[in-house]
């Protein structure tokens, strides 16, 4: 018993560094184990203050035009033939832009969905469908010529009917 | 009354052309390779611009820290020597002066801290009472702490975990291993965990 709490023990501390990346704490193995050792809940106590404060640094926003402010002032620190440039001009105006993979995130299920299909329409379309079944019946053949060759063709037809 | 107010209207005009004739000189005296060069900068802080501010404001968390440090990074890269190799990685170069500028900051707002609190000779009484969750604490406590952290475990908590670079980047801009950057990164959680609890 002492043996396996070590070993888990072990397992959940090499976890630490990965807790929030490939595992949580609703992982049946871990809540069980956490449960039992003393050690690890102080461990994953302190790693878990260490998330829950990167997380609210993460969560924190700040003004919106602050790009725009930041840019004026490293902007305007340039010498002159570049401040009138009219990419500095578009510096000074800039805002924060959602990335791309932010701005779909809440439609990326219908897009893979929708992507799917157009992607089975495709190949259906090109014929790989068919080429494939053709691939398929054509190999189920080759198998049985081996079956009737080697076990004869009683048997191969009992285990291919 | 008119001749007075065509005598303003010429004194105006006069400081204008005076203003434009200083403009000129000033332009004159900016040599070409130095604006050639500084244009580029303008590129850099098109195409990085957003990412460095997200993490310059997770460390620092003062918007005028933030402006300060933005402006520090990419004065320093336009003023590079006209003789000097414009950095190769300029991504790389960017973020990680960034991030010690941001860092030396903080550390600086430390020591300032802490000869505050010797001044108010009370320095307890800013902890939250009954051990309750106080989110701006814990954030400076682990600014702090980050700030604490040797050099190439720092990096790697601000690429990774502040501006939120995959390892395969981090690994690019500190030109270490993807592995190395795992490693390192499991260590610097373990530090800021041991140095929190206390």
């Amino acid at each position: 018993m002492n043996a396996k709490i070590k070993t888990n023990c072990r397992d959940a501390r090499g976890l630490l560094g990965k807790l929030g990346e490939y595992i949580n704490f609703s992982t049946p193995w871990v809540q069980r184990h956490i449960a039992n050792c003393p050690k690890c809940q102080k461990r994953f106590a302190a790693v878990s203050k260490v998330y829950l404060a990167m997380s609210l640094v993460k969560a924190c926003p700040h003004n919106i035009d602050l790009l725009k402010r930041a840019n004026i002032q490293t902007v305007d620190s340039l010498s002159h033939g570049v401040r009138g440039t009219a990419k500095a001009d578009k510096l000074r105006i800039a805002m924060p832009q959602m990335k791309l993979a932010e701005k779909f995130s809440p439609v990326r299920g219908a897009l893979a969905n929708t992507a799917a299909c157009i992607a089975i329409m495709l190949f259906a379309k090109a014929g790989i469908l068919n080429s494939m079944e053709k691939f398929q019946t054509d190999s189920k053949k080759v198998i049985e010529n081996y079956y009737e060759k080697n076990i004869g063709s009683e048997l191969t037809d009992e285990i291919f009917s | 009354m008119l001749s007075r107010a065509s005598i303003s209207i010429e004194k105006g005009l006069s400081m204008s052309s005076r203003a434009e004739s200083y403009r000129r000189l000033w332009d004159f005296a900016v040599p070409d390779s130095t604006i050639a060069s500084q244009k580029w900068v303008l590129s850099a802080m098109q195409s990085l611009g957003p990412e460095l501010i997200t993490m310059l404001w997770r460390i620092l968390g003062n918007e005028q820290d933030v402006c300060d440090c933005y402006q520090d990074t990419f004065l320093h890269l336009a003023h590079i020597e006209t003789g000097q190799k414009k950095p190769s990685n300029i991504r790389a170069y960017v973020f990680r002066s960034a991030s010690n500028t941001a860092i030396s900051i903080l550390r600086r707002k430390l020591i300032e801290q802490k000869n505050l609190c010797r001044i108010a000779e009370n320095p307890k009484s800013q902890t939250p009472v009954g051990g309750e969750l106080d989110s701006g604490s814990l954030q400076r406590q682990l600014r702090l702490n980050i700030a604490k952290l040797p050099e190439y475990l720092r990096d790697v908590v601000a690429l990774h975990d502040l501006a939120e670079f995959p390892y395969s980047q981090v690994a690019k801009i500190l030109k270490i291993t993807q592995g190395a950057a795992r490693v390192y990164r499991h260590k610097a959680v373990q530090l800021l965990a041991v140095w929190m609890k206390e």
